[in-house]
């Protein structure tokens, strides 16, 4: 009396490969997703590789054929950008480090170092306001500072008398300093949730084993904030390159010896006989690149930090 | 290494507008080279007081001094100390060689050689010398507790400070790590203070326990005084294992009246008290008598609740008369067959009985030890250690 165990289309079934249907469903919605953001990247990409008659005569995604190739446009970029984009650079490194490390040193005063709970307090809670007071806000009180309180161009007047120095470049440091001002308490804040969660025992192992405050900063929780700096370091970096209102209130022209990147793109492959789209895709792609390469470079301790801080 | 006393020392927290007094005026001397065990239920005080000794936290009054000196106003830094922390608090991104260098850096002029052998040594005498180029992360539970102790033994404090260190072993580690603490310590001769909530870890290793309840200090003694002489009802009940028993009577003459039964006091013991005084009457499981002669007509009739078999020896949960829950535990011979619902007597002998003042909790009488010679030569043993 024994019945085969398996029907026909059971059989089928265990031939084909075990699929699943929310498997199926996932590399769906991955598949939009990735179409969706690569796609104007891409588009963007293949416009910076074609000439003016080309960018008209094909469809925008469609590579350039032979005769549409060029690349001139990335040269006329680069020219035209190189100046803004070491003049980005000069800012935004240092306002980017010198930001990580007050955000962090600010968050581990607040966290780990005991000083009066309620002293603390009121200080995060100025931090928190810091936040949220909108950039619009303290545009006109902020170049007013610059140019009539704190006049750096006056007040670094010998410089300006070095080789490649001029002093709109007063402007560019006002700017830096600007943004590591605005960029502390957002930094403290990432920082401070990343050091609740270190254990209190840590600290106070240290303070046993002799260390002082600024030695257990530097030799137990520095090292510990490795994540967490990855994760402010390019959110700082990224958020600082393409800050354009600030750019434009201090040091105001993009035809300023000072101009960051972002002001220069701003007016780059516009003139009279219209748009020059190649030109400005090859600019746009040149201006990311910084941030490319910072995410490319901190992107394991970028996901590390995103995990430690969940 | 130095002695360690504390004076009238006081911990209030403020939480809102409340004061929570944690440590309630102790006073603790504790000799050079003794191993006092800090013991008591939780929120008794007993980290706080470890953590005041540390300079973690900041007594509200009084004062502590090690070797003579008041050290109270003090940082940690400056406190010639070492802990264990009860999570063993290892700096994760260091080895295990960083980690017990790190005090040695940290605290003292010695060059770089001078440290490394320092560590080598000491991870020599715990076995971890195997361990030295390996992260925390690394280790087992036991290793990470070894690296803890020895990051404590290279720093050759004054005093050592024991929190729970032994909380987050294993059953069976936790013992063989009971007599290798008690070991190196001994070999040490360094002050040391352990923190446990663990009765059994109180008994065993310490030269002398102070129990704690409620901030105060109940009593300060070598285990077996603390055992045998308990100088109130909460140390009675909380030492020992199942715990005494206790019954709520009144002083009638020479007789204790209570709901239960009543119980005849000799002589010796009926002159402590007072006629009509109430009282509890102690009697630790191990001392009671059990008859399961159906013609016996001594003692309390009592039935066999529940038998929880140990091996070497049995509990035996009792109740006592027409009672509906069992309120007896008494332990009999592992060998001695007793039954469920079995009818028995039980007889407590008025030399193991303890009597309580109901009110205060004072010790009025403590059992009289039959071998008191041996008693006091395993508490001298203990203290010479």
């Amino acid at each position: 009396m024994s019945k085969p165990t398996q029907t026909r289309a059971e059989n089928v079934a265990r031939m084909l490969p075990e699929l699943n249907y929310w498997r199926i469903a996932l590399a769906l919605v991955i598949t939009f997703f990735f179409a969706f953001f690569i796609a104007p990247i891409w588009t963007g990409l293949v416009t910076s590789f074609k000439t003016g008659a080309a960018v008209t005569a094909t469809t925008p995604f469609v590579p350039p054929g032979p005769g549409g190739f060029t690349l001139e446009k990335w040269g006329r970029a680069i020219d035209h950008l190189s100046t803004g984009f070491i003049n980005s650079l000069i800012m935004t490194v240092p306002s980017t480090v010198v930001t990580v490390f007050l955000g962090s040193t600010a968050a581990y005063g607040l966290t780990l170092v005991d000083w009066g709970k309620r002293a603390q307090f009121a200080v995060l809670v100025l931090f928190l306001v810091g936040i949220f007071i909108p950039y619009q806000a303290v545009l006109v009180p902020l170049s007013d500072f610059w140019i009539n309180i704190f006049p750096l161009v006056e007040v670094l007047a010998p410089v300006w008398e070095l080789e490649f120095m001029e002093p709109a470049h007063a402007r560019l440091l006002s700017l830096t300093i600007t943004h590591v001002v605005y960029g502390i308490p957002l930094c403290m804040l990432l920082f401070r949730g990343y050091y609740l969660t270190l254990s209190d025992e840590l600290v106070e192992a240290a303070k046993i084993d002799g260390a002082s405050i600024t030695t257990i900063y530097r030799r137990i929780i520095l090292p510990l904030s490795k994540p967490m700096i990855g994760v402010v370091f390019i959110y700082q970096f990224t958020a600082i390159w393409n800050e354009f209102l600030f750019s434009l209130t201090l040091i105001g022209s993009s035809s300023s010896p000072a101009a960051t990147v972002t002001l220069v793109l701003s007016g780059l492959g516009t003139d009279l006989s219209g748009i020059d789209f190649g030109l400005r895709m090859a600019g746009a792609l040149f201006a990311a690149l910084p941030t490319l390469i910072i995410y490319a470079l901190f992107a394991e301790q970028f996901a590390k930090g995103l995990a430690a801080d969940n | 290494m130095a002695e360690l006393s504390l004076t009238g020392t006081t911990k209030v927290f403020k939480d809102g507008g409340d004061e929570i007094v944690a440590v309630d005026n102790i006073d603790l001397d504790i000799e050079d080279g003794e191993f006092v065990v800090l013991v008591g239920p939780s929120g008794c005080g007993k980290s706080t007081t470890l953590r005041m000794i540390a300079g973690l936290d900041k007594p509200t009054s009084g004062t502590i001094s090690i070797g003579g000196e008041a050290i109270q106003d003090r940082s940690p830094q400056e406190r010639d100390i070492a802990m264990v922390f009860q999570s063993y608090a290892l700096y994760p991104h260091m080895t295990v060689r960083g980690n017990m260098a790190f005090g040695l850096e940290e605290s003292t002029d010695m060059t770089d050689a001078e440290i490394d052998e320092t560590v080598t040594d000491a991870a020599e005498t715990l076995g971890i010398a195997n361990l030295l180029d390996r992260k925390p992360g690394a280790l087992s539970g036991g290793q990470q507790q070894r690296v803890a102790l020895g990051r404590a033994i290279v720093r050759n404090p004054e005093v050592f400070l024991l929190d729970e260190p032994l909380s987050n072993l294993d059953a069976k580690l936790r013992a063989q790590m009971r007599t290798e603490l008690q070991q190196l310590q001994d070999d040490l001769g360094v002050t040391t203070i352990y923190v446990t909530h663990d009765q059994t870890e109180a008994m065993t290793m310490g030269d002398r326990i102070a129990i704690l309840d409620g901030g105060r200090l109940q009593q300060l003694g070598t285990p077996m005084e603390c055992y045998h002489e308990p100088a109130n009802v909460f140390v009675a009940g909380f030492l020992g294992e199942p715990a005494m028993n206790f019954f709520d009577a009144t002083v009638d003459g020479a007789t204790l009246v209570s709901e239960e039964f009543t119980y005849a006091l000799p002589d010796e013991i009926a002159a402590k008290t007072t006629d009509g005084a109430e009282v509890v009457l102690g009697i630790r499981p191990e001392s009671i008598d059990i008859t399961d002669d159906p013609d016996s007509s001594e003692g309390i009739p009592a039935t066999i609740d529940v038998v929880e078999p140990h091996g070497d020896e049995n509990a035996v949960h009792l109740r006592l008369g027409d009672q509906s829950e069992p309120t007896l535990t008494a332990m009999i011979d592992g060998m001695r067959y007793l039954a469920s619902g079995q009818s028995v007597r039980v007889h407590f002998p008025t030399d193991s009985v303890h009597l309580f003042d109901a009110e205060s909790g004072e010790a009025i009488h403590n059992r009289q030890l039959t071998n008191v010679d041996r008693v006091q030569e395993i508490g001298t043993a203990q203290s010479a250690d």
